[in-house]
């Protein structure tokens, strides 16, 4: 019932953001502290490269390339799902609190445990889910309402005011620490990606492998629940059960996200509001447009910010909100 | 026997209840409107029935079954709503929206079935939206609309249809159309009909049932001649009501009104 000419548009649009990405991808892996020149890519892609080019390939820009792009598809798809059951345009997992919440976890635990160097850095994103996790059940806990249900707006308003007292509760545990710790903690939530690494891609692409096709199941659901609340119930959708479904699978998805990027806003926000722009309001149509979007702004994010400035460069999480703040802005307006 | 009754039904928001231990049967295979003056809780009591809002004690028996116990998605190749006016389809085309109706009987990814296909083109010609298939909701006036959301309720091929002021916002002509349209489907599809009215003239009508409300409690339900009355009317709408009877249709109707003054 979709019609045709919006499905050629939706392809015509994939197709572009494709390519853009991989330009983006290619120029990424060509750029940055250590050369390796755009026509020695090829060569070392394909196992030709002397070992400090198949280094900086293989270990640092390929691997630093993907966990972006996924990281980015993740956190789009969680805000069109969130933005889907709350009916509300400018819920993002990072403005509804999920990401202070890993970010307190990760506070909390490099802070307090002893710190064994070798399973530290795994332990991390499980760390950085549980205390996403735990921050998005106390939010459903206290925006659920036994009468009338889960209250959409509701959770967005307690999300907002556990965001703000969970990053309180970061200036405080931060004051308090040793200097070198700090500088890990500010760098994990100004969103520096530092799980770059295969093992981490390992743990993101499981996901976005289920977590996708399952929102795209979904799909008809989440349009539903876009139209009104009444006509959902009418033709037989138990919203209460799929919001509940959806919310945790937001959650999954922009929890296994910050835990190897740390926090990171405004994808979740841009990424469904721009593809819907594009190809309309059918989540059929939008979330494939929407999770290339969320991909390639991260990428595209990251490697801006890790080029600008010798030698660090600034953390992806920052570049985002340079440019989310002012679309977030835009979007508040146009209200 | 009746196949939708309400057993002590009470309804409330919070602490405030609208309705307390309401029974009220809808009978098969008629037209029922439920009557009743601002805040009466008719609305309310349509959306009990249809599992929109949860009630607080008693119970929705359809088929014998208690209906805030059943399958969703059961109930709704059962029943269908119309909600009151619908908010804007966000793009959708008319096609697309009476596609939704469907929804009951899809499984997986939602594929629409040669069934499917054959039912929405059949609510559109039913409702006479058929020329509208491929434009978008928001470009049709507000009658074109109201008849596109009906085919929406109609492709769910459900035997009782609930409506909850479906002649809002329109002007006179479409009204009547939209009342007509459900009368046809009452006589020709024996679809039950069960909606919430202003319009006292309108309610007799076209109903075959009239429930009035007042203040949560039935105060009178039978057919139109039983409930369209003086005394009646006094105690619904506190009104001093002349009852005639419509020239055309034979049906009882308010020809003029007073307010009550002082009792």
């Amino acid at each position: 019932m979709i019609p045709q000419e919006l499905i050629k548009k939706q392809r015509i649009v994939m197709l572009v953001l494709i390519i853009l990405v991989g330009i983006t991808a290619v120029i990424s892996a060509g750029i940055g502290f250590s050369t390796l020149s755009f026509e020695r890519l090829l060569p070392t892609l394909f196992g030709y490269g002397t070992f400090k080019e198949e280094f900086v390939l293989f270990s640092i820009r390929l691997p630093r390339i993907i966990i972006t792009f996924l990281a980015g598809m993740a956190l789009a798809l969680s805000g069109v799902i969130l933005q889907g059951i709350t009916r509300n345009d400018l819920a993002d997992p990072g403005i509804i609190g999920i990401n202070s919440g890993a970010g307190v976890a990760i506070a909390l635990f490099f802070l307090f445990s002893p710190i064994d160097p070798g399973s530290f850095v795994y332990m991390l994103p499980i760390v950085a889910f549980s205390g996403a996790l735990l921050t998005a059940l106390l939010i459903y806990l206290l925006s659920y309402d036994r009468k009338v249900g889960l209250q959409p707006v509701r959770l967005v308003l307690v999300g907002i005011g556990f965001s703000m007292a969970l990053s309180g509760l970061m200036i405080l545990l931060i004051s308090s620490a040793e200097r070198e710790k700090v500088d890990f903690i500010s760098k994990w939530l100004a969103g520096n990606i530092w799980g770059a690494d295969w093992p981490f891609i390992l743990a993101l692409l499981p996901w976005l492998v289920i977590l996708i096709p399952f929102t795209l199941y979904k799909a008809n659901k989440l349009n539903l629940l876009g139209l009104s609340e009444p006509v959902a119930i009418g033709v037989g959708v138990a919203i209460e059960k799929e919001r509940i479904i959806l919310l945790l699978t937001a959650v999954a998805l922009a929890a296994s996200a910050v835990s190897v990027t740390g926090g990171i806003a405004f994808i979740g926000l841009m990424a469904p509001h721009i593809a819907k722009s594009l190809v309309g309001p059918r989540h059929q149509l939008f979330i494939p447009v929407a999770l290339l979007i969320g991909g390639w702004l991260l990428l595209f994010a990251d490697s801006v910010g890790r080029n600008v400035i010798e030698p660090n460069g600034i953390p992806a999480g920052v570049m985002v909100a340079l440019i989310g703040a002012p679309y977030f802005m835009y979007l508040l307006m146009k209200k | 026997m009746v196949r939708l009754y309400t057993d002590d039904l009470s309804i409330g928001y919070g602490e405030r209840t609208i309705i307390k231990e309401l029974s009220v049967q809808i009978p098969d295979q008629k037209i029922t409107t439920i009557i009743g003056s601002n805040g009466c809780g008719k609305s309310t009591l349509l959306k009990a029935i249809t599992r929109v809002i949860p009630y607080q004690s008693g119970a929705v028996v359809l088929d014998g079954k208690i209906v805030a116990k059943e399958n969703t998605k059961l109930l709704a190749k059962k029943m269908a709503i119309l909600p009151q006016a619908p908010e804007n389809a966000s793009g959708l085309t008319v096609g697309e929206l009476v596609s939704y109706g469907r929804f009951p009987y899809q499984t997986g990814f939602g594929r629409l079935s040669t069934k499917d296909y054959e039912v929405i083109d059949w609510a559109l010609k039913v409702t006479g939206t058929s020329e509208f298939k491929y434009l978008p909701v928001d470009s049709l006036s507000g009658g074109q609309r109201q008849r596109v959301w009906i085919a929406m309720a109609l492709a769910q091929e459900t035997e009782i249809i609930f409506l909850d002021e479906p002649t809002t916002y329109l002007d006179m002509a479409h009204q009547l159309e939209v009342l007509e349209l459900l009368q046809k489907l009452n006589r020709e599809e024996k679809r039950t009909i069960v909606m919430v009215l202003h319009d006292l003239n309108q309610a007799a009508r076209f109903a075959d049932y009239i429930i009035a409300l007042k203040s949560g409690n039935v105060v009178k339900a039978g057919t139109c001649e039983e409930v369209i009355t003086k005394q009646v009317l006094r105690d619904v709408f506190q009104i001093d009501a002349e009852i005639g009877i419509d020239p055309r249709t034979k049906k009882p109707m308010c020809t003029t009104y007073n307010l009550l003054r002082g009792e």
